[in-house]
């Protein structure tokens, strides 16, 4: 998702945004279709502002560094880079360091435990009111800020989104060539056809979890801290799912002849090691990463995501420029 | 590698990660002249993929991409 939303400046390359586009729409009907029939409640993240803007700022900066956002990174270990294996070796370090070491006093300055902002209202999130919330204890979302029946929002963005889709579909050549086999393993997919699988995944993520849909950053920071501290009580769900894409990544990279050990050069071993690092401490004062964010935060409408998303676009393409485009 | 033509120039981006492959091969392309081969070898499935496509768009020609190894690409291009 860094090449995502990086190619966009770097090199006019759209492909990647429309399959993330895509997913977002998928994620915000089926989430919110599960929500209203009663499946899971939607789960929106605290809106600390001044933590949304500084997180997702300073964690754009970081997938650049890193060459990889939290996902690229932990899927591209699996697929044998050890440039990313030193990133995310610093992801895991600079969480931690944020959320339990010496960095903590800045994570609790900017994510105050009183004062954030809340919505009034609380039927409006799928929840049942009269269970434990009270007024003005919901996360916000684009529906409760405006006292507002989410699917009108939904409504609203999906189409929006999709004529956008549509009318720029064309551009990028489809290849047709070769069986069903090489097509799935061998070959980068369609941006709709990823787009929609993503999104699905993500739905089906919400329904066996309950609690969140995806998320990579916080599964390693739980895995390093359960290492630490030998309590396996600290591995969750996400924890799984990361390991679980380390190992997808290896066995589809070994089908597509694609797995291979290697390594950059020093220089950019520690570049990415910083990346990786700045990254951590982004990803746990914003509370989440690009994908807590972006695909799992904004399709609940979430405000927290939708601004640290939009920090976390911002950021990366900061670093980019200066990275890529002067000179 | 029997190929009939004889590069002008090599790129060695392999162990480099996306971007990289594909900005220096971009940075390398505007340096060189007209007619002229550039020879990219990469290690990097992502870039291999789409490398060609943006050199394509600025209007070279790509007259091979070929797997040399696992996970490892040759990919000439032709200056305009």
């Amino acid at each position: 998702m860094n090449s995502a939303f990086r190619d966009i400046i770097l090199m006019k390359e759209y492909t990647l945004l429309k399959a993330v586009a895509l997913a977002i729409v998928v994620q915000m009907i089926g989430f919110h279709l599960m929500a209203t029939m009663g499946y899971i409640q939607l789960n929106p993240k605290t809106f600390y502002w001044g933590a949304m803007i500084f997180g997702g700022f300073i964690f754009g900066i970081g997938m650049v560094l890193a060459a990889g956002c939290a996902s690229g990174t932990t899927y591209r270990v699996g697929e044998g880079m050890m440039g990313s294996f030193v990133a995310l070796l610093g992801l895991m370090i600079g969480g931690l360091v944020t959320s339990g070491g010496a960095l903590i006093d800045l994570k609790s300055y900017l994510q105050p435990t009183e004062g954030a902002l809340k919505a009034i209202t609380t039927t409006d999130l799928g929840v049942d009111p009269g269970d434990l919330l009270r007024e003005g204890n919901a996360n916000l979302t684009l529906a409760n800020v405006f006292g507002l029946d989410p699917w009108i929002f939904v409504v609203i963005i999906a189409i929006i989104l999709l004529a956008i889709l549509i009318w720029k579909r064309g551009g990028e050549e489809t290849k047709t060539e070769g069986t069903t086999y090489e097509k799935i393993f061998k070959m980068g997919w369609n941006w709709w056809l990823t787009g929609i699988a993503i999104g699905i995944v993500g739905i089906i993520a919400f329904l066996a979890f309950k609690k969140y849909a995806l998320g990579i950053s916080g599964g390693w920071f739980s895995f390093l801290d359960a290492l630490i501290t030998g309590d396996p009580e600290k591995l969750n769900w996400f924890t799984f799912l990361v390991i679980g894409v380390v190992i997808g990544a290896a066995i589809a990279a070994g089908i597509a002849g694609e797995f291979k050990l290697r390594a950059p050069n020093a220089r950019r071993l520690l570049q990415q090691f910083i990346g990786g690092l700045v990254m951590g401490i982004g990803a746990v004062i914003g509370t989440a990463c690009n994908i807590g964010h972006i695909l799992s935060g904004v399709p609940q409408l979430a405000l927290s995501s939708i601004l640290g998303g939009m920090f976390i676009v911002l950021g990366c393409w900061v670093a980019a420029y200066i990275m890529f485009m002067r000179g | 590698m029997n190929s009939d033509v004889k590069p002008t120039e090599t790129l060695d981006v392999r162990g480099e990660v996306c971007p990289y492959p594909d900005v220096k091969t971009q940075k390398k392309v505007k340096k060189m002249k007209s007619g002229e081969i550039l020879e990219v070898l990469l290690d990097y499935p992502l870039s291999a993929e789409r490398m060609p496509r943006s050199i394509e768009k600025m209007g070279h020609e790509i007259l091979k991409t070929e797997k040399t190894g696992t996970g490892e690409w040759r990919i000439l291009i032709k200056i305009k």
